[in-house]
């Protein structure tokens, strides 16, 4: 399943897949992967995403 | 003879591995030769570990039972190992170029282009100097030049992968 609201949240602070990935430590792809609903991160990476969008991880990762 | 062989070959090990270790110190971006990867990388760089390893394992049990056959190669038999650890790596790199993790994340691609076609010319060196002296082949059998050969195929079949990952790739651009 596609992740919108990591895709939204990053689009917000008008950051590229590259600008998060660098900021995270991982590879450009690999936030395509998660966006896409394709790679599914292990916590350390959400925690990572969520501190540098600023979002808590039910609002990037919780699914209702 | 075989013992200056085995000599030499191990020399030329060592001298490579010395010369891999400067140049992957120079060509990472933090200058550590080791090369640096993110989780999703690593676990699917140890699904391509896993079936370079299939790959050598069934190569070798096909080598087993065509010697048993006395079946004969052109090559060297020396030569036939060597040739399923290439088969195996061909296997890991296409599937890491397959999959988006061919490069690490501190690895200077244009450093390791540089370095791979100094690999190409230094491997195709020893292949047309043989090959313009009437050498490349001996008593009907390659030896060790059976080597530069399979690195060469192994390139060009990464290379090709690569053109046409390139190609068909569509769900990695910064749109979707």
């Amino acid at each position: 399943m596609k992740n919108l609201r990591l895709k939204s949240a990053r689009a917000a602070l008008d950051l590229s897949q590259d600008d998060l990935a660098k900021a995270c430590g991982v590879s450009r792809q690999t936030i395509s992967a998660i966006e896409k609903g394709d790679y599914n991160p292990t916590i350390n990476l959400c925690i990572a995403i969520c501190k540098t969008l600023n979002k808590t991880l039910d609002e990037l990762f919780w699914e209702e | 003879m075989a013992l200056q062989l085995s000599v030499g070959l191990l020399f030329g090990i060592i001298v490579g591995l010395v010369i891999a270790f400067v140049l992957l110190k120079m060509a990472n971006t933090n200058h550590r030769m080791k090369t640096e990867y993110d989780e999703r990388q690593q676990l699917i760089r140890g699904k391509g570990y896993m079936y370079g390893f299939y790959t050598i394992l069934f190569y070798e049990v096909i080598m087993m039972i065509l010697d048993l056959a006395e079946v004969n190669f052109p090559i060297e038999h020396y030569t036939i190992h060597f040739v399923g650890v290439i088969f195996g790596c061909t296997v890991l790199c296409i599937y890491c170029l397959w999959n988006d993790v061919y490069w690490g994340l501190n690895n200077n691609k244009k450093k390791y282009s540089v370095i791979i076609v100094v690999c190409i010319i230094l491997n195709l060196l020893p292949i047309i100097g043989q090959a313009a002296n009437g050498t490349l082949v001996q008593d009907g059998k390659i030896g060790l030049t059976t080597l530069n050969i399979f690195v060469i195929i192994m390139m060009a079949a990464i290379g090709v992968a690569a053109v046409i990952k390139k190609l068909v790739k569509r769900d990695s651009s910064e749109e979707e």
